[in-house]
């Protein structure tokens, strides 16, 4: 930065942590441990050899155990355990870094270039790494290592062969992740501001891959150290070099198994052990970086404070009630997202629940089925479901058993992004007829066939489609496909998530006449989620307007087209500018000087 | 004035499946003219190709055919090297197009550095003051993850502006964002322009906002530009079959109870573009 001002610099030192908390690890129990080991046996290479003596020193008492003078006893020539050990995890810490920056800087030349540059670099890239990794790591290195003449064997010859055969899994790690970052538009962005190549590659693609490379590096290091131990042990290490592998093959040579000097092999093997555990125990820390999903614990699900369902009022035409809900997601500090909603959907209803991200609609529609996980969790209010028989079905008190049954037959649900939820390897067929074996387990094969057939028919796709499978259907069929899943068993609600947020307004308009059809015909109710008002005001019966977990208004879409009353529900129409009408005036049919 | 003129605009892309080649059309002579002071916008479904116009325009790809040309006030053609001094873009979705690890300053300072302009703190404050994320102070130190969806594409408006670039190209700039806050962007998009004189090619499938914040509409179907005109008539009086679907398509509270049955062809006529400004000569 060549002058950004006194100001702004006060402000970015303070800042300064932020960049680097998103790529450290969150603190953890696991973390601690794994570092706590690392560097407790990093220090015991690093500063052990200053207070052991002679590792090779030979001394004429032979093989001895533990005691006083020798803490770890000695080896058959005499030599002190301890001191060996300490040279040996120096050696191996050495090479194993070695190694691994060598792989790292190996991996990320051939995974990151490639992927950035694409076209015929990346396919040679590409096929080199698809090679070296399905060369057989370790044979290679016998042979290699019993190529080269023992006394050339030095460290650095086992590293770079150690390397070479090491690093090939990162670079398609890398690549992959390359691959999807170079198609992020703050790349695009970037190179649209100007920036050279090599710029965006160090400075907008690089940061997002230090976990990655963070994790490939402590990887390349453990398999370095057992690689590194594995050669040795076998006698192909390093001339003159002492590591814990060359340890174990002088233990195995001195006949210490046989021996039963248990202290001139264990602890050599014990370090090894330890090491990889705590870089292991590190990469699980890193590894929640790359994937947050790992980090959320599994909190206990408990809402029995929630009241029990007052029997139904009488109220033959309602088939749901939901009457004051809490929704709390147990964080820190606690989130509100639903508060004291109640709503009743009339049978053949559309109920719109309309709001923006963040209101707290989804939430609401998922504790509506109990479909709500952990942290989130209902503190009050009740859901009940007033069946066509007449009984009355307090859903949140249902066991998961019961549970299981009500959700899919009674009231089903059609995700938002639905049509990405289809299971990509199997035809759309079988993932119908599985709703049907799961519910109705006494229908024939040929009844789950026509059945399957006819919900298509309904949904204004033609059956023969049934055996295709999700990629072979387009992004509007594919949404049809999810709807007519979700009527299946003919429920008597359906919640609708966005069902046609991501879908063009000719598909989109498809699908509404679809719903509305299906509403006539089979009176169910629906209670249509998006945050397009107009596409309410136009299809819906009645709306709630949801804002931070509450409904503000709560009317017959007419009533919010010509009268709304709260701020929040003006402010929502205002944000829609009218197709046909005037210009700068919006979805509210009433100007906003005659309601003021 | 800086104007960008697009001349028969193609861009092929080759889909390779197996030993098969094939070439999908994408774009299909497309031309249009971005004039100062103006806003053009390009409505269309996903897939018709207009995001790959704005696409060419920035320079992300490589035209098949047909130019794209920058003249500046004093009549001279922009080179490749300076191109980027003139032409900007926004992106679509504000929570990809901002570099997560970097804060705000960064995003700014790294176009003004580039494109030899001042690059000091002043400087940055201005830019951020233009797109009103005020204090500025606290917002250059911010990084993405602390900005509302809203403030992060005024960054990115802030970030086009910095090269002092007099043509912006907008893709579908509010669509990811909340409903409540698209009108804001969108006016600030227009006050802008009017204030610095921008040429605005404005990309979206929002035909209501593509009427309200632009003075002239093109409407792309399948690669194609199938009619142009002056806002309002595209909208009020739509000729094409293509654009009357649209338009008949679109949520209309005022018309509830209507019925929603649209009679859908396989496809549209292609050949021919309705040019309301011939037809009205």
């Amino acid at each position: 930065m060549t002058n950004p001002g006194p100001v702004t610099k006060t402000i970015v030192d303070k800042r300064a942590g932020g960049r680097w908390r998103a790529v450290l690890p969150a603190w953890s129990p696991k973390l601690g441990i794994g570092l706590g080991l690392v560097v407790l046996i990093a220090l015991f290479g690093l500063l052990g050899p200053l207070f052991t003596g002679d590792p090779s020193a030979v001394r004429d008492i032979g093989l001895t155990s533990p005691s006083g003078d020798h803490l770890l006893g000695t080896t058959q020539t005499g030599q002190d355990v301890l001191a060996q050990l300490t040279h040996a995890t120096r050696g191996s810490l050495q090479i194993g870094l070695l190694v691994g920056v060598l792989a790292t800087v190996l991996s990320a030349i051939f995974g990151i270039i490639g992927s950035y540059a694409g076209g015929a670099l990346d396919e040679v890239f590409s096929l080199f790494s698809n090679v070296a990794l399905v060369i057989p790591g370790l044979p290679l290195v016998i042979v290699i290592a019993g190529f080269v003449p023992a006394d050339q064997r030095g460290s650095w010859t086992i590293a770079v062969v150690l390397a070479l055969t090491g690093w090939a899994a990162a670079a398609r790690v890398l690549r992959a992740q390359t691959l999807s970052l170079r198609n992020r538009d703050y790349v695009a962005a970037a190179r649209v501001s100007g920036e050279k190549t090599w710029r965006v590659i160090c400075v907008e693609i690089l940061p997002n891959l230090l976990p990655i490379l963070a994790s490939q590096f402590v990887f390349a290091v453990i398999l370095a150290i057992l690689n590194e131990a594995g050669l040795s042990f076998l006698g192909l290490g390093a001339s003159n070099s002492s590591t814990l592998g060359t340890m174990l093959y002088y233990a195995q040579n001195g006949f210490a198994l046989q021996l039963d000097a248990w202290w001139w092999f264990v602890p050599p093997g014990l370090i090894i052990a330890l090491f990889g555990c705590g870089l292991a125990l590190i990469n699980f820390s890193i590894d929640e970086i790359i994937n947050p999903q790992l980090r959320t614990g599994h909190a206990r699900q408990n809402d029995s404070d929630v009241t029990a369902a007052k029997p139904s009022s009488g109220n033959r035409s309602a088939v749901l009630t939901v009457t004051g809900l809490d929704v709390v997601y147990r964080a820190d500090p606690p989130v509100h997202a639903v508060r004291d909603v109640s709503l009743t959907l009339g049978r053949g209803e559309i109920l719109g629940l309309a709001g923006e991200s963040g209101c707290g609609k989804t939430t609401l529609a998922y504790a509506i089925n109990r479909l709500h996980r952990p942290p989130a969790q209902v503190t009050a209010g009740s859901v009940v479901l007033h069946d066509r028989d007449g009984q009355d079905i307090d859903v949140l008190a249902l066991d998961a058993e019961r549970l299981r049954t009500f959700r899919w037959s009674k009231l089903s649900m059609v995700f938002q992004g639905a049509m990405n939820a289809l299971n990509p390897v199997t035809p759309v067929r079988a993932q119908l007829e599985d709703v049907l074996t799961t519910h109705r387990p006494d229908m024939s094969k040929q009844e789950r066939r026509s059945r399957c057939a006819e919900v298509f028919r309904r949904v204004g796709v033609d059956p023969s489609r049934l055996d295709s499978y999700a990629h072979e259907l387009s992004g509007g069929m594919r949404q049809r496909v999810m709807i007519a899943m979700a009527m299946l068993l003919e429920p008597q609600v359906m919640i609708m998530d966005e069902p046609t947020t991501a879908l063009d307004v000719v598909v989109q308009r498809g699908i509404l006449r679809e719903i509305l059809r299906l509403r006539d015909e089979m009176a169910f109710a629906v209670i249509f989620i998006t945050h397009d008002l107009p596409l309410l005001l136009e299809i819906s019966d009645r709306i709630a307007v949801m804002r931070s977990g509450e409904v503000v208004e709560y009317a017959t879409a007419d009533e919010i087209h010509r009268r709304p009353r709260h701020p929040y529900t003006r402010q929502l129409l205002r944000s829609f500018p009218s197709l046909t009408g005037e210009r700068g005036l919006f979805a509210m049919s009433t100007p906003e000087r005659e309601t003021s | 004035m800086t104007t960008l003129e697009v001349t028969g605009l193609v861009k092929d892309y080759v889909i390779r499946s197996g030993l098969r080649r094939a070439t999908l059309r994408a774009v299909d002579g497309v031309s249009f003219e971005l004039r100062p002071g103006r806003t053009v916008a390009l409505v269309g479904e996903s897939g018709s190709g207009k995001s790959t116009v704005a696409r060419m325009i920035a320079r992300l790809e490589e035209p098949t055919s047909g130019r794209i040309t920058v003249t500046t006030p004093d009549g001279r053609r922009v080179d490749d090297r300076t191109y980027r001094d003139h032409v900007q873009m926004i992106f679509q979705d504000p929570f990809a197009s901002l570099n997560p690890f970097h804060t705000v300053q960064h995003h700014l300072v790294r176009p003004l550095r580039l494109h030899h302009r001042d690059a000091s703190w002043p400087a940055v404050r201005h830019l951020l003051e233009r797109v009103n994320l005020k204090p500025a102070e606290d917002f250059a130190a911010r990084r993405p993850h602390e900005l509302s969806g809203g403030q992060r594409q005024r960054v990115a408006i802030a970030r086009a502006l910095a090269p002092g670039a007099r043509v912006v190209v907008a893709d579908e700039p509010v669509s990811m964002l909340d409903v409540s806050i698209r009108l804001d962007i969108l006016s600030l998009l227009a006050e802008l322009q009017r204030e610095e004189t921008l040429a605005v090619l404005y990309i979206t499938h929002d035909l209501a906002t593509a009427r309200h914040f632009s003075d002239e509409i093109l409407v792309m179907y399948r690669g194609r530009v199938v009619e142009r005109g002056p806002a309002d008539d595209v909208i009020l009086r739509p000729r094409h079959p293509y654009t009357r679907l649209l338009a008949a398509a679109a949520p209309n509270p005022d018309a509830r109870g209507r019925s929603l049955d649209l009679d859908v062809p396989e496809s549209f006529d292609t050949t021919e573009t309705y040019d309301h400004y011939q037809a009205s000569r």
